[in-house]
């Protein structure tokens, strides 16, 4: 039997403040599955749905109909903390995705002790301390010196490649990344993003990239989703997807809205 | 407890130095009572007037399980056992009815007032027939009020050690992420529910303990105790945080200790130049507004808010 895919979504539909007048789909039947080492990128306009489905998958919004199954299991009505255990997450605010009132080291701790159960036992053993610490110097931020300053003092791009060592500490059967380099500046948006291709690829890990950024969907990744209305409308992979263009991309993305043309 | 220390000849100093035990002895009180108010508000980001309620729960309760004849200690453990309670009371309405923090506190400290006259029957109770931890420590002694601040100081010393050890754990500092940022903590796997309320419940805990305490030395329990409680405490907080910081841990537990004894002394000293007891509350509430005003004066950023919740 071949191994489960990491992530099996089926027939995934959302709708907002339904029964009134402002009612939305935000998801409508979206299907996507992604196999073990899968790297997707998805992109699409605002309200196109990638967030709601980055979030659907989280656990943050619960879906009206459909299923979410990671690595084989069944996580569709499990509260987000439970998913936790096998999905992780990078946010788009670095302020929220890191402890700020907690140093490096106890954010490093905590996000050890994820899937795991916490007790009355040290949070932060100071056999740990020298592994955190090596594990944040591979990142060459220079803050493997400062292990013991508050989060709350460090730049945006430091809290964010945290955020990113805090998600991959201990390895998640599928990772999320949200717009996580939107916040921050060209120059350190891409210092993180290289350190997110690099771990992504050390660990193999099967990733969701939801992006704004149309170059950093056709760079990295080995799939590429482009979502319009709450439904998939492009879904294209390996050799297809390294020869997409930015022209291609925009041209798709100002196509009239007809998934049956597209399927042909 | 003042027994006939003043005289009408005494100066401001004299009157001040005369009511230092008490005040000191109060102030120690306070201290675990602040404690109480500081976790959550500050730990958990989880603004909570719960404390105003779980006073006066803890006085009777434990004032319900003396005339019944428990012992003091067990007295106690029920006291600050109800007191836990109280505070999850608070986490649960906030955690299924999703209203605002402070809304569910006053909720939670409304229907205590009638639950805490049904417990005692009455809307106060005389303890002075009972026997207290106190009387049970000291004997006779118990009166002497250098006793009573050796106990109270060692129980002091004993929870902010406790406190500080809990928050290194890995369930403490799963509670501080929690407060540091909702979003976070569950993306790392943390049960927020859970840990608010385990929080406010030991914050309750802290609070009730506080509070039975003072109604064993008092002698006394009445419904009507809590009764500025939040602010007095508040109060401590602050001052604390004001002289020691709250960047660390230990600084942020050692700041409503040290605010809440300094506070009592102030007040102390206020009540020596002859203020009446009951300007107090107005007096306390402008200090707190002062200091709240302070940083907006200043323009200090005081960073992102993203942890405090409603």
């Amino acid at each position: 039997m071949s191994p489960p895919s990491k992530l099996a979504i089926s027939k995934l539909r959302r709708t907002f403040y339904k029964d009134t007048p402002n009612q939305r789909i935000a998801l409508d039947s979206v299907n996507l599955t992604l196999q073990a080492g899968d790297f997707a990128t998805v992109i699409g306009g605002n309200g196109a749905g990638k967030s709601t489905l980055l979030n659907a998958v989280a656990g943050e919004v619960f879906v009206d109909e459909g299923s979410i199954h990671v690595n084989g299991l069944d996580v569709t009505t499990l509260p987000t903390h439970e998913r936790a255990t096998w999905i992780s997450r990078v946010f788009q605010d670095p302020r929220i995705g890191t402890a700020s009132t907690l140093s490096i080291e106890e954010n490093l701790a905590v996000a050890d002790q994820r899937g795991k159960i916490r007790g009355l036992m040290p949070g932060l053993p100071r056999a740990k301390k020298e592994i955190y610490r090596q594990r944040l110097s591979s990142f060459g931020l220079g803050l493997e010196s400062r292990m013991d300053v508050k989060v709350g003092l460090l730049s945006g791009g430091q809290r964010q490649s945290l955020s990113l060592l805090m998600a991959v500490l201990q390895v998640p059967q599928l990772l999320l990344l949200d717009e996580h380099t939107a916040a921050l500046d060209p120059r350190t948006a891409e210092i993180v993003m290289e350190a997110t291709a690099n771990v992504i690829e050390q660990e193999s890990l099967t990733t969701l990239m939801v992006t704004h950024n149309m170059h950093q969907a056709i760079k990295y990744g080995n799939r590429l989703i482009m979502m319009r209305e709450g439904q998939i409308i492009l879904d294209v992979a390996g050799k297809e997807k390294d020869a997409l263009t930015l022209h291609d991309l925009v041209e798709q993305f100002h196509l009239p809205h007809d998934p049956q043309s597209l399927a042909a | 407890m003042t027994r006939n220390l003043w005289r009408p000849d005494m100066g401001v100093i004299d009157l001040f130095v005369s009511l230092l035990p008490v005040n000191i002895i109060q102030g120690l009180i306070y201290a675990l009572v602040a404690l109480g108010i500081m976790i959550p508000l500050r730990i958990l980001s989880f603004p909570d007037l719960t404390s105003e309620g779980s006073f006066p729960l803890g006085a009777c309760a434990l004032a319900a399980c003396l005339e019944l004849d428990f012992s003091p200690i067990g007295a106690t453990m029920v006291a600050v056992f109800s007191g836990a309670l109280a505070g999850m009371a608070t986490a649960s309405i906030h955690r299924w009815l999703r209203i605002n923090t402070m809304l569910c506190g006053i909720i939670v400290l409304t229907i205590l007032f009638s639950i805490n006259v049904r417990i005692m029957g009455k809307p106060n109770i005389a303890l002075f027939s009972h026997p207290s931890v106190f009387s049970l420590m000291f004997g006779e002694n118990s009166v002497n009020q250098y006793n009573q601040i050796l106990l109270l100081g060692l129980l002091v010393a004993m929870v902010t050690v406790l406190l500080y050890f809990f928050f290194q754990t890995q369930a403490g500092m799963a509670m501080r992420a929690v407060g540091a940022s909702v979003p976070m903590a569950k993306a790392q796997g943390i049960d927020v529910a859970r840990y608010t309320s385990w929080g406010l419940a030991i914050g309750g805990a802290l609070t009730a303990l506080g509070a039975s305490l003072q109604a064993q030395l008092q002698g006394f329990a009445d419904v009507n105790l809590g009764f500025g409680v939040l602010i007095n405490g508040l109060a401590a907080v602050i001052l604390g945080e004001a002289l020691l910081g709250n960047q660390s841990i230990k600084r942020q537990l050692l700041a409503p200790v040290v605010g809440a004894f300094i506070y009592f002394q102030v007040i102390g000293f206020v009540l020596a130049l002859g203020l009446r007891p009951s300007d107090l509350k107005a007096l306390t509430g402008m200090f707190v507004l002062i200091t709240m005003l302070v940083p907006i004066v200043r323009k200090t950023d005081t960073g992102p808010t993203v942890g405090i919740r409603e």
